[in-house]
């Protein structure tokens, strides 16, 4: 699919891990279908990895792992990608900050994930409604594509 | 993920191939602890064929760092790729683990 061009996509499944590799694949394969750089496809690989792990792992913990359901969606240089659970709400604005600069010895283990997430795109935003289950929303500007729009704008 | 462990003189090298993730780092840090547990503390990771990691993966090399250094060994790492050696530097991971262009040179820096 042409750079610039409206693309959405979806998948659901169960919050476990062993269902980790299909939402990963899910993001591998849009990245690949928009054409979005190796930078960004790694980046929206490790934030669906980061967020599926949490919810795995904390979100439905104690409860029965319930769904997540990931979209895709660029509009011009823009890729979403929403992923809506309902799951115990954690607001990411809430994740403490990780210790980046302690010696080995006294570096904590674990504690990164929220981090690489917000490291890893440029917009985060995340709502909870009791009713209709919580969506985290994921914003990156998806550099290879906004330089192909560009380049068309010059040639016209 | 693809492991191979070989032994170097007095280093093991471990290589690592394909995505360290939430669903395989548990192995790496399995392998990487055996080594430790059977005594051989000085440990190189090469990472020519690592695409892609993960803080699980983050987990792992800090927890084997710890224990090598434990026991007075460490783990340091070789060929690391761009991709991966930016999630290296986001976390702070560049100023606690050593790394090397290549097993060569990580290997050497045992001494």
């Amino acid at each position: 699919m042409a750079a610039g061009m409206d693309s959405a996509l979806a998948i659901e499944h169960v919050a476990s891990l062993e269902n980790l590799p299909r939402f990963m694949s899910f993001i591998d394969d849009a990245c690949k279908r928009v054409g979005a750089d190796e930078d960004t496809a790694y980046a929206l690989r490790l934030a669906i990895e980061e967020v599926c792990i949490n919810l795995i792992h904390y979100g439905y913990k104690g409860m029965a792992p319930g769904p997540i359901r990931v979209s895709f969606r660029q509009r011009g240089d823009r890729i979403t990608i929403k992923i809506h659970d309902h799951a115990r709400p954690f607001d990411p604005a809430m994740a403490p900050q990780p210790d980046l600069t302690s010696d080995a010895e006294a570096r904590p283990i674990g504690g990164l994930g929220w981090y690489l997430v917000k490291q890893s795109v440029d917009e985060l935003d995340y709502q909870s409604d009791p009713a209709r289950g919580n969506v985290l929303t994921l914003t990156k500007h998806n550099a290879q594509s906004r330089q192909q729009v560009t380049g068309r704008k010059r040639a016209s | 993920m693809e492991l191979s462990v070989k032994p170097a003189g007095n280093v093991v090298v471990v290589e690592i191939r394909g995505s360290v993730d939430g669903l395989t780092a548990d192995k790496l840090l399995q392998t990487l602890t055996e080594q430790v547990q059977a005594g051989h503390v000085r440990l190189v990771a090469d990472c020519a064929g690592l695409d892609y990691t993960s803080s699980a993966g983050l987990r792992a090399l800090l927890g084997t760092v710890k224990q090598a250094r434990q026991k007075g060994g460490d783990l340091r790492l070789a060929a690391v790729r761009a991709p991966v050696l930016k999630v290296l530097e986001l976390s702070g991971f560049t100023s606690i683990l050593k790394y090397f262009p290549d097993v060569k040179d990580a290997t050497a820096s045992f001494g």
